[in-house]
């Protein structure tokens, strides 16, 4: 088992595991919001795990990189806890900000990121673009709000993880990009109705069951 | 909740039916491209071309032929800026963007195409004559400002010229 | 016929250089690129063939482009006994006209470019002069020493203008398949990879990685190897890739059969943008070519050596042109390039090695193996070897595809080449790498160009394309426009590119239309540092570089625009108007029979007057004032 030194304090981990899981496993949070445990390939797209690596020359996501022993890491130094907040700083940026009629409330991980970050939840300097769409209702039982989503694609992967392929996909692109589940209400395959891990997985409260809220 | 009044939703887009030809679009996932989903966006532009824009009913298709969700057809259908989900116009009007017709006032016959026919990027006339599309750099840098009617291109565009030049295009 | 052998190849060359070099009868070659058609080639073409049908006595042919975009149609006529002639601005209504001025010697000089030498080959040692024999025409510049020319090197364009691109044969006349048969027969496949390390040559698609390390990295790995041709060339000004593909698609195939052989892969991609269907079109026709002859195929050139090409074609997407996502889309999904912590030529296209270099990197290859290493070594700086093609383009005198050596001065580039800015007016800046680039000052007009010097002053190389910038030109703007491009054609993946450039671009479009705030520069700054540090993806990373150069080089004028409230190039609408100079002003009524919205007024022969209610400042009366009478306030 790989010995490694992270903030000062040693620790011992999986072989083969990333850093990221490596951390969180000895309780040493690092923020994150697209990394799922035994993930093949992480994605890396949420740019938040960010860590500092001796022998590196810049912050590197923790996702990426696997423990080998003897590591040396930083979690929390000045340049990774701006790239932090920034990353934050924006994704708020585009968020709907209204946790007391949200059903993640006091469970929202950005809630929990932006506490950890010491970053209010309504940043200055930047001004707010909301998309338009505020609820996707084309699935059969799920409302998706596109305000509330942080496109981790959690939502994706444990559909296909669990179901083979997968109901939700990324549609659109740049600023516009959204979850989607276009076209898939009615297609008689589909076991939504007894699987909630989509709703359950999604770290802010952007998927609800129909029946949970009044939604007009 | 209070905003609920305010809140705009998205329901299936209506779109208007289309008569499919099965056979032929079975020909041409099958014998052009070997129902192989590797060629899904070779596929796609083939039903654009086809119908000038991907219906739903044929994308519901090549999701069962291909063994693909329809949900990721979507997902490639609205990643990539050449297809559309709505029916286009019978003249495309492409709009050079590219940085050399930019510097030599590209914006400017964009304002004038834009105002002249009451459209912007991406829309349709209303009596189906024109789609305006804007693309970045057709390569024809030095005729810019440069637009695209359908496969003829115009070159040394001036604002003033162009109503003069989308006359002839029915 | 199949190729078996060079003897084989040899014996085309023979015959088919022949009709190139001597033809018997007077030829017409008619550049036919889609710049070229876009001015007028195709309408020409059609007209030459009306007039002369086959066996008429005067041979009318197509080739690609020769560079030289901005005075074409370009036509060059060449015939038994007489000099080869490059004649310009050929449309329609000269052409009939242009053959007969050649047929009874008479060579109107107004219309002609320059002589051709024979087209130069790479073994060329070998053939006799064809024009040995010919006396020159006097008082006609050959092509290489008109100033466009003179400066240029052809390695990656050397076929392009000269040979008809639908067919094989006369490329084989020019050595085609030579280098290919050379590496088949006589090299191993390190020999191969070490020729191409020797040669010191860059990827010429943007990044600039050493082309035989990644080669040889790739011929490592275990698996299905690929080889991949990146040809969506998404630069906006940048059409080189283009240019040889509709020129010369055979160069590309050889490279990529030469890369195959040393990587050692049967299967190879031509990954070709949606906008070049001429493209796609020359290429089907070479592959088919190529089949025919057994360069393609199984069993080629009788060895044990097989190797297809597939092309797949792109569907608007910028962000392909990174490797993981053309991958991705190759794959028939979504072009979301993934983390490169592992790398494509160990886990690239359907998880096998993948080896991706794009059109202009394979098409110096042959010429690399051909004329050896150190010849190609022998050109450019220190790191960056040979020659490079760029497209000149924007506000310059003589647009067109230049290639050069490595090293050679932007003001070569600006000047001498393109002959600088036209309409007098004053020379801004230059922008290289498209949006991941940056827009170069004056100052730095001496600059040796090449990867590392670019790079020093905030810019990169990229794939060439060169966009001039002049008075005009307001570098605020630019910003914004680039931002607004990459906001569009981000893939969505990664938040800092997709809300940090929108938030950028925000601010910039506050700047843009008055209502920029004291601090907005620095919040730029701010951003597009950490976007450039945290963005998954190349496109992410430089996308605030066109920002950044801006406000390092041009500070005062975001200044003008967040101070003042000014812009002073007199392209941001809300931020400045036209006034009519009454001393300037002869009062030769063109602005006023040009303005559309009737709002300029005046005697004939006595100064006019802007009402600046009607004004909708389109320009137009700007640029048409031949005395500078129009001012920006």
């Amino acid at each position: 088992m790989p010995k490694l030194r992270v903030d000062g304090k040693e620790i011992e981990t999986k072989q083969g595991t990333t850093l990221l899981q490596g951390c969180l496993d000895n309780d040493i949070y690092i923020p994150n919001l697209c990394f799922l445990e035994s993930m093949e390939d992480p994605s890396a797209s949420c740019r938040m795990c960010f860590v500092e690596i001796e022998g590196e020359k810049q912050p590197i996501t923790s996702c990426t990189v696997n423990v080998k022993d003897d590591m040396v890491v930083k979690t929390d130094t000045p340049a990774v806890r701006q790239l932090q907040r920034t990353a934050l700083r924006l994704l708020l940026s585009v968020h709907h900000v209204d946790c007391k009629h949200c059903p993640a409330n006091k469970k929202c991980e950005l809630q929990r990121i932006a506490k950890f970050l010491k970053v209010g939840l309504k940043p200055k300097g930047l001004e707010r673009y909301l998309q338009e769409t505020e609820i996707d209702r084309n699935h059969p039982f799920i409302n998706h709000y596109p305000n509330r989503c942080v496109l981790c694609g959690k939502c994706v992967h444990i559909c296909r993880r669990q179901h083979g392929q997968s109901v939700w996909t990324f549609a659109q692109r740049g600023f516009d990009t959204v979850i989607s589940a276009y076209g898939e209400a009615g297609a008689s395959s589909l076991t939504c109705g007894k699987c909630d891990a989509c709703v359950k997985i999604c770290p802010v409260g952007a998927l609800t069951f129909k029946d949970v809220q009044e939604d007009g | 909740m209070s905003q609920a009044a305010q809140i705009k939703s998205v329901q299936f887009e209506s779109v208007p039916s289309i008569e499919i030809d099965y056979m032929e679009l079975d020909n041409i996932i099958a014998n052009e491209f070997n129902n192989d989903k590797e060629n899904l966006i070779m596929i796609l532009q083939a039903i654009q071309r086809r119908y000038n824009f991907l219906p739903r009913p044929a994308l519901a298709y090549l999701s069962t032929k291909l063994d693909v969700p329809y949900s990721q057809i979507y997902g490639v259908a609205t990643f990539y800026s050449t297809f559309s989900l709505e029916p286009r116009g019978r003249n495309i009007i492409s709009i050079c963007l590219g940085t050399a017709c930019h510097v030599r006032g590209g914006e400017r016959v964009r304002e004038k195409i834009e105002g002249a026919l009451n459209l912007c990027d991406g829309e349709t006339t209303e009596d189906q004559r024109f789609t305006l599309e804007t693309v970045r750099c057709i390569g024809c840098c030095s005729l810019g400002p440069v637009i695209k009617i359908n496969e003829d291109t115009h070159g040394h565009i001036s604002s003033d010229q162009v109503e003069k030049i989308l006359d002839p295009y029915e | 016929m199949k190729i078996q052998s060079v003897k084989d190849l040899e014996q085309i060359r023979q015959d088919y250089s022949q009709r190139l070099y001597y033809p018997e009868a007077v030829k017409v070659n008619i550049g036919m690129a889609s710049c070229g058609i876009a001015a007028g080639a195709k309408a020409s073409f059609d007209k030459a063939i009306q007039e002369f049908p086959n066996g008429n006595g005067i041979d009318i042919s197509q080739t690609g482009c020769i560079g030289f975009c901005e005075v074409e149609p370009l036509v060059e006529i060449l015939g038994p006994g007489k000099p080869r002639v490059m004649y310009k601005n050929i449309t329609e209504d000269k052409i009939l006209e242009t053959i007969q001025d050649y047929n009874e010697n008479k060579f109107n000089k107004k219309w002609i470019l320059g002589q051709m030498r024979d087209p130069r080959s790479l073994l060329e040692d070998d053939i006799e002069n064809p024009l040995a024999g010919v006396t020159p025409l006097e008082e006609i510049p050959f092509l290489e020493e008109i100033p466009f020319y003179h400066k240029q090197v052809k390695i990656a364009l050397r076929n392009c203008g000269y040979i008809d691109p639908d067919s094989i044969e006369e490329f084989i006349a020019k050595d085609g398949y030579f280098a290919f048969l050379k590496a088949l027969h006589d090299m191993e496949p390190k020999e191969i990879i070490q020729q191409v390390k020797a040669s010191g040559l860059r990827g010429r698609g943007g990044g600039g990685f050493p082309a035989g390390i990644k080669w040889e990295t790739c011929a490592r790995h275990n698996g299905d190897r690929y080889i991949i041709c990146n040809a969506d060339e998404g630069d906006p000004g940048a059409y080189m890739d283009r240019s040889i593909l509709e020129g010369d698609p055979h160069s590309v195939l050889e490279g990529m059969l030469i890369a195959a052989l040393g990587i050692g892969s049967n299967q190879g991609f031509i990954y070709v943008r949606n906008e070049y269907p001429l493209a796609v079109k020359r290429l089907v026709s070479a592959i088919k070519a190529a089949v025919k002859y057994g360069l393609l195929g199984d069993n080629i050139a009788g060895s044990d050596f097989n190797f297809n090409i597939k092309i797949s074609t792109g569907a608007g997407a910028f962000v392909c042109g990174e490797s993981t996502a053309l991958m991705a889309s190759l794959e028939g999904q979504v072009g979301r390039p993934r983390a490169k912590y592992v790398h494509t030529v160990e886990k690239g296209f359907r998880q096998n090695p993948s080896n991706l270099n794009n059109v202009e990197t394979y098409a110096n290859v042959p010429a690399i193996l051909l004329k050896g290493a150190d010849n190609f070594a022998k050109m450019g700086t220190t790191h960056s070897k040979g020659t490079k093609v760029f497209s000149l383009v924007g506000k310059i005198k003589n647009t067109g595809l230049v290639e050069v050596p490595m090293g050679i001065s932007l003001k070569d580039i600006v000047f001498d080449i393109g002959g600088g800015v036209p309409r007098k007016k004053k020379f801004k800046a230059v922008q290289t790498g498209g949006p991941s680039g940056g827009c170069i000052p004056e100052q730095f007009l001496n600059l040796g160009v090449d990867f590392d010097e670019l790079t020093k002053v905030g810019s990169i190389m990229g794939s060439g394309g060169m966009i001039v910038m002049d008075q005009d030109t307001c570098m605020v703007d630019i910003a914004r426009y680039f931002l607004d491009f990459l906001k569009e054609e981000s893939c969505g993946q990664c938040n800092p590119c997709r809300e940090g450039i929108t938030a950028m671009l925000d601010i910039l479009t506050d700047i843009c239309t008055g209502n920029g705030k004291e601090g907005d520069i620095e919040l730029l700054e701010e951003l597009g540092m950490m976007i450039q540090k945290f963005s998954l993806c190349g496109l992410g990373t430089s996308a605030p570089n066109p920002v950044l150069t801006t406000i390092l080089y041009f500070r005062d004028e975001y200044e003008a625009h967040i101070k003042d409230k000014k812009c002073p190039s007199g392209v941001c609408k809300p931020l400045f108007h036209y006034e009519i100079d009454e001393e300037a002003c002869n009062g030769c009524t063109l602005c006023a029979k040009r303005c559309p919205e009737e709002a300029i007024t005046g005697e004939k022969k006595a100064p006019h007057e802007m009402e600046q209610e009607k004004c909708i400042k389109c320009g137009i009366c700007y640029d048409a004032c031949k005395f500078d009478a129009v001012l920006i306030k």
